[in-house]
């Protein structure tokens, strides 16, 4: 380039030195963090779980940018925002979802979950379970896992023992579980791969460890409640934490910034009221797994937790 | 200590809110007042050089050294209390009212990582610190006397206590400093002086002549300059060139202002002049993503996110209930803010309107 005449300074407001990590950046961890499910959920149910995340991501970044084009403003689709929750949605749903729900979910969850506050950061919901919720209450046949998945040999570990009690769960080996072997969203009962990215996203400092402790602390401390109120009733806390979404929702669903807290304490009551919603839908409510609802419940409490904050500088 | 090496042709004096005296093309001799200032806290402005008033602005005067003469020493020995207050900020001492004054904290730490220019003047000029310190011990009459320096370092002030503090930012900044050293948030009975204000007193009562030095950190030297030298004359002093796009910052990385063009000058209270090569993010009008990152990195327990939202529609209102007064600055939510929004901007901006809000106010009342 041509040297600009007079000399050309930059000139911004302080600070003028970045920790460097950007929207962008933050999203293509989570993005790599999810990516370890993402294969296992491929060894798992092969091309039919790659077809629905791959629509799901697909649907969810052209909601955004057609959005976008709407409201009339540049599109922040290179933010990789619309991507996550794509993925993040097609995690929760069945392998065998038909394309038009994976796609129409994606849609809800973009335009629903995050478009309609504004875009990101607005939303006082994690938006891939807004699409979730919608899909689960619309189109419940498609989404219920044992009715659509009755050609494959895993099983549902939480429909079991929803329907018929905990002696007929048929895998109850942690291993097993803990490896993927059962139903439930396509990615995220790939226990093994969350846990991976999950810790990568904590290492990495994109996400606080607080919020996936309360989770499962929450959820371990309920479930062992139940558990020794009556074990032969009530399943052992781990198979809890090892079933269903209750891990990705720790740490991928739980700690969306915009509806969880941001401070210490908040952080922590938001866990554990998002576990012990998680066992208690689990025990006393009509679905198997309670965990985005849980969430969803959670997120509208964030603001009253928010209200726990410390005394600022100087003010006494 | 490089001193009187850089060669002042054009001294380029930022006014800072204070008024002009002078008007183009006056002769103006060396300590000359060219400006006043209203504001507590802020001395008064001196021509650095003699020669000719070249350009006036609201926010600067720029001379050209090309005149001869000097102003008189003036004669301070036997004032005390308020007239050596009024005598050393008509002179260029910022120094504050304070009414009583139980302790007195000279801020000997450098605000940021790769500032020594306090360091510096500990080490070089003891002579004229105990000098200032003693002039602005005359005039507030504290009970106590602390001097916070950074932790293991051997300097010390005779008539003063030391507070240590650690060397990590933003523990050097003055509200941490007053923590330090009185063991409360925001004392009510004590005051922080930066140590080039003292440095600044005890040049005027050792010479009788206006402030008109301070010590800047420009690469890893420190350097005695003029106030009013051209950023771009000390940064190539130091071996540093501007290239396009490059910022030239007056002050530390994360609290520093960025120089218009390598003319500006250092006010009396630039610590430093660095150089930004890096392509450093510069600020986006993006709205706040919700990460949280800048609550949980509040040194001061404030809420920036929502105080930058709502000094971006303008609700300095509800900016102040959410209590931005307690924000001290530093300049570490915007370090960390992921949509790189101008949060130190929008705190500063808001902090404006509300003290212009105030005055209004007050005027009216006494109307």
């Amino acid at each position: 380039m041509r040297p600009l005449q007079p000399l050309a300074l930059t000139v911004s407001a302080p600070p003028h030195r970045h920790c460097g990590v950007t929207v962008r950046g933050r999203m293509g961890n989570i993005l790599l963090a999810m990516a370890p499910a993402v294969v296992m959920a491929v060894a798992s149910f092969g091309v039919s779980g790659f077809r629905v995340m791959a629509m799901a991501v697909a649907a969810a970044i052209l909601t955004e940018a057609v959005c976008d084009k709407f409201m009339d403003r540049e599109t922040q689709i290179h933010d990789l925002h619309a991507a996550v929750v794509g993925l993040s949605f097609a995690f929760l749903l069945p392998a065998s979802a038909p394309w038009w729900l994976a796609a129409i979910g994606s849609a809800i969850s973009i335009v629903l979950g995050k478009m309609v506050f504004g875009g990101l950061g607005g939303s006082p919901f994690c938006a891939p379970l807004i699409g979730w919720a919608v899909c689960r209450l619309s189109w419940p046949l498609f989404m219920d896992l044992d009715a659509s998945m009755l050609n494959v040999e895993l099983t549902y570990p939480l429909a079991q023992l929803k329907n018929f009690g905990l002696g007929f769960v048929s895998v109850t080996d942690l291993g097993q579980l803990f490896m993927g072997r059962q139903l439930g969203g396509l990615g995220a009962v790939q226990i093994a791969g969350v846990l991976i990215g999950g810790l990568y996203l904590i290492l990495r400092k994109h996400i606080s460890w607080i919020i996936p402790v309360g989770v499962i602390a929450g959820a371990l401390i309920t479930a062992a409640l139940f558990n020794a109120a009556d074990p032969n009733v009530y399943a052992p806390a781990t198979f809890h934490v090892l079933t269903g979404s209750m891990m990705f929702g720790a740490f991928f669903l739980a700690t969306d910034g915009p509806s969880s807290p941001n401070r210490r304490i908040p952080m922590l009551l938001f866990g554990l009221l998002i576990g012990v919603m998680i066992i208690i839908i689990r025990v006393y409510g009509v679905y198997p797994d309670g965990t985005p609802f849980a969430i969803l419940l959670a997120s509208l409490f964030t603001p009253v937790f928010e209200r726990i904050r410390p005394k600022p500088f100087g003010v006494r | 200590m490089q001193n009187d090496t850089i060669h002042l042709d054009l001294a380029e004096l930022t006014l800072e809110g204070r008024a002009a005296l002078v008007s183009c093309g006056q002769d103006v001799k060396r300590g000359q007042r060219i400006a006043i200032s209203s504001s507590p806290g802020l001395g008064d402005l001196h021509s650095p050089v003699a020669g000719k008033v070249e350009h006036v602005d609201p926010f600067r005067i720029r001379i050209k050294a090309d005149g001869e003469g000097e102003v008189e020493p003036v004669e301070l020995n036997s004032l005390k209390g308020e007239g050596l207050l009024a005598a050393l900020r008509e002179l260029g001492a910022d120094l504050p009212m304070a009414p009583s004054l139980n302790t007195l904290i000279i801020n000997g730490v450098d605000e940021e990582q790769g500032i020594g220019s306090r360091r510096k003047m500990l080490a070089s000029h003891q002579p004229t610190l105990e000098r200032g310190l003693s002039a602005v011990q005359a005039i507030y009459a504290p009970a106590q006397t602390v001097l916070a320096v950074l932790k293991d370092s051997e300097h010390s002030l005779a008539g003063t206590a030391s507070v240590e503090i650690a060397a990590k930012y933003p523990s050097g900044l003055d509200p941490l400093v007053a923590l330090a050293a009185t063991g409360k948030e925001a004392p009510e009975d004590a005051l922080v002086l930066g140590l080039e204000t003292v440095f600044q007193a005890g040049r005027i009562m050792e010479t009788g002549l206006p402030a008109m030095e301070t010590v800047v950190t420009c690469g890893d030297s420190q350097f005695l300059v003029a106030v009013g030298t051209p950023a771009g004359a000390i940064l190539a002093k130091s071996g540093q060139t501007p290239k396009d796009r490059d910022r030239i910052v007056l002050g530390g990385v994360m609290r520093g202002t960025a120089a218009s063009s390598p003319r500006q000058g250092v006010s009396k209270k630039t610590s430093a002049v660095m150089l930004v090569k890096n392509p450093t993010p510069v600020a986006l009008d993006a709205p706040c993503v919700g990460c949280g990152q800048c609550v949980q990195h509040c040194p001061a327990r404030i809420d920036p996110s929502m105080i930058t939202s709502y000094a971006e529609f303008g609700m300095y209102d509800k900016a102040e209930a959410a209590h931005i007064d307690s924000c001290f600055e530093c300049g570490i939510c915007g370090y960390y803010c992921i949509a790189r929004r101008p949060m130190l901007q929008y705190i500063r901006l808001a902090k404006c309107e509300l003290a212009k809000a105030k005055a209004q106010a007050g005027e009216e009342v006494a109307q």
